[in-house]
């Protein structure tokens, strides 16, 4: 077996990502209702769109493959503070939507933990992150249940 | 259209138009954040606002946003948006060479100048290429979708195959829903969520906010330094000859590119740029300071936004992500951007083209009185941004509904588009292939029931073939430039 680049690797996963999505496609498909009034049904489109996202990877796979593997680039690396933003992301919505932690307590301490994971630990961005969290919650609060009547949380 | 400036001149839409523009020229200054990603982001706040209230902030935001980006340009060689990427070329040396003020109002002139003579063309071409549109039918529109899909994915930058997969993979998650055709579920798998389908504000938000944040957030913590420029903005009258007929020519060539779907503001710039070198009389100037430079870029990308506003409003066809998301802005409102639009809601189409002119006013306004406090703006620490926009995130997508499905739905997205990013598929086409899919198919089904599912039918209608043919030329295109370069290089 030839040797395989990150890249490559990292193609070759999107086409079976991609192939598998449409196998969803096809799945889906086939539990509606062939068509009755109309030539085309609504089964038509995504079956053709599975059909061309399989032929799309395949074609992307087999360039990959035949792409000089020492020249090929690396794929973009997913950064590691990106990542735990994501995780204080999932976390603070999850707070909101299944703990029903009020958005007036959950926002700020997101703002805090999001804002020193993007800069660094010190008591000085611990204060400023604090203060601009509370300005912006109390601010947002009041833009969503005085003007658009809606209520977070 | 003079009654359209009438209702753009009522306090609450200019006042809408002013906070857009001056949220678009801040947003532009700032490298990493682009009016694509504010507009989505403001996007939610529309839904509860007058239609041209919030058509005119959108508008507001386009055109600072794309007007700012040449601030940082100039004076940090750190584009505020990919349309100021060619400014950086002779715009930072003047501004190394002692020059900044007169590189800015060149830079400032220049846009507006674009933007004002790009409106011409608006205003003068959308009613009548409306009402040539309002000939086209289900098979007309079809074509024409698939020809705006294709070129977007073909002039996307990377692999045309990767392009296309985008494309179809954002036309596929635009399928789960009721299928208004004949009112079932489709490709649901039970779930009461997904009967509604995937929003088009948390896919947005999620697609190009979301997936940004999560990019920048490991080099949040960097701050720039930056010298404003200190004295006052000097332009000449001499400059209408000597600038003058380089304004007119990038014009023209901008808002001609902006026609074009997919293409953008930053190929405009540059092609605009290289015709200026290509018959400039000294060409080796330019990349070291020339003004010709920093006039022809900023002409062009501003005048590309007139151009790309006239298939969305006449034909409902968005030339790039921006043009997507103010057809979400429309669609939020339901009115249905295309020729029947003028007919349909006139305030609309004639206040987008208003709006896209005063807008452009009010941008020379604002950088020109406050270009010095405006570039300040990049000292704020990028965490302290992202932050704060994560907030927005959050509560633009739950706003829309009341609902933390569309919170969830956003957040995936944002981790689709990471990961589509990561594999160098273009997020562009994704977005727009999302927004067209359910127009697409709309036409495709109702083109085959008119012609009782006879394709060949197409071959009898004029246009549909046209496009047709354009589409297959463009899909055909890199494999023949391809050889024709191979055939022109001389043999070893």
């Amino acid at each position: 077996m030839p040797h395989l680049t990150r890249r490559t690797i990292g193609d070759l996963t999107l086409c079976a990502l991609v192939i598998a999505g449409s196998s969803i496609l096809f799945i889906g498909a086939a539990t509606l209702p062939a068509p009755r009034f109309e030539p085309m049904g609504s089964a038509a489109v995504p079956r053709i769109l599975g059909g061309l996202l399989i032929i799309l990877s395949l074609v992307v796979a087999v360039q990959s493959l035949r792409a000089p593997q020492d020249e090929a680039e690396p794929p973009a690396a997913i950064p590691f503070r990106g990542t735990l933003v994501l995780v204080t992301l999932i976390a603070y919505v999850a707070a909101l939507d299944v703990l029903r932690v009020p958005f007036l307590i959950a926002t700020p301490v997101f703002v805090v933990v999001s804002g020193l994971i993007m800069s660094h630990l010190s008591f000085r961005n611990a204060f400023m992150f604090s203060a601009l969290g509370l300005g912006v919650t109390f601010l947002v609060d009041l833009v969503l249940t005085k003007f658009l009547y809606i209520t977070i949380g | 259209m003079l009654d359209a400036f009438s209702l753009l001149f009522q306090w609450q839409n200019l006042a809408f138009l002013v906070l857009g523009t001056g949220l678009g020229i801040v947003v532009g200054a700032i490298p990493g954040l682009t009016a694509t990603m504010l507009i989505a982001l403001t996007l939610p706040l529309t839904f509860h606002m007058d239609p041209v209230s919030a058509v005119t902030l959108l508008i507001g935001e386009y055109v600072g946003g794309i007007s700012g980006g040449l601030i940082t340009a100039i004076l940090l060689r750190m584009p505020g948006t990919p349309a100021s990427i060619v400014t950086t070329f002779d715009g930072y040396p003047m501004s190394q060479s002692g020059r900044p003020e007169r590189a800015l109002a060149l830079g400032i002139m220049a846009s507006v100048v674009g933007g004002v003579i790009s409106w011409m063309f608006l205003a003068g071409m959308s009613p009548s290429l409306a009402r040539f549109a309002l000939q086209f039918g289900p098979w007309e529109y079809f074509t024409l979708v698939l020809m705006a899909l294709v070129m977007l994915a073909v002039l996307a930058q990377g692999s045309l195959a990767k392009g296309l997969m985008g494309a179809a993979l954002g036309m596929a998650f635009a399928l789960p829903g009721i299928d208004s055709s004949i009112g079932q579920a489709r490709l649901t798998f039970g779930s009461s969520t997904l009967l509604s389908g995937f929003g088009l504000l948390p896919v947005l938000i999620g697609a190009f906010a979301i997936s940004q944040v999560l990019r920048d957030a490991n080099g949040a913590n960097t701050a720039l330094k930056i010298d404003p420029p200190k004295k006052r903005l000097p332009v000449y009258w001499s400059d209408i000859r000597t600038h003058g007929p380089n304004m007119l020519r990038s014009s023209l060539i901008g808002t001609w590119i902006g026609l074009l779907p997919g293409i953008g503001g930053n190929i405009a710039a540059l092609v605009s740029y290289s015709t200026t070198k290509q018959l400039s009389k000294t060409p080796e100037k330019f990349g070291t300071g020339h003004e010709p430079g920093v006039v022809s870029g900023e002409t062009a990308n501003n005048a590309s936004i007139g151009g790309a506003l006239i298939p969305l409003i006449t034909m409902g066809i968005p030339g790039s992500v921006t043009e997507a998301i103010l057809i979400g802005a429309l669609t939020i409102h339901n009115l249905q951007p295309g020729p029947l639009l003028f007919q349909n809601a006139p305030e609309i189409a004639y206040g987008i083209i208003a709006a896209y002119l005063v807008a452009n006013i009010i941008m020379l306004l604002m950088m020109w009185g406050a270009v010095k406090w405006i570039a300040r703006v990049v000292l704020i620490p990028r965490s302290v941004l992202l932050s704060v926009i994560l907030v927005f995130c959050v509560t633009g997508s739950y706003a829309v509904n009341s609902s933390f499905a569309d919170v969830w739905v956003m957040i995936a997205f944002g981790v689709i588009g990471l990961g589509l990013e990561a594999a160098k598929v273009p997020l562009g086409p994704f977005v727009i292939g999302f927004v067209l899919s359910p127009i697409a198919e709309e036409q495709l089904r109702a083109s085959l029931m008119m012609s009782d599912g006879n394709v060949a039918e197409i071959l009898t209608r004029p246009w549909a073939l046209f496009f047709l043919v354009l589409c297959i030329l463009t899909l055909a295109w890199p494999a023949i430039a391809g050889r024709l370069a191979n055939r022109a290089r001389p043999e070893p």
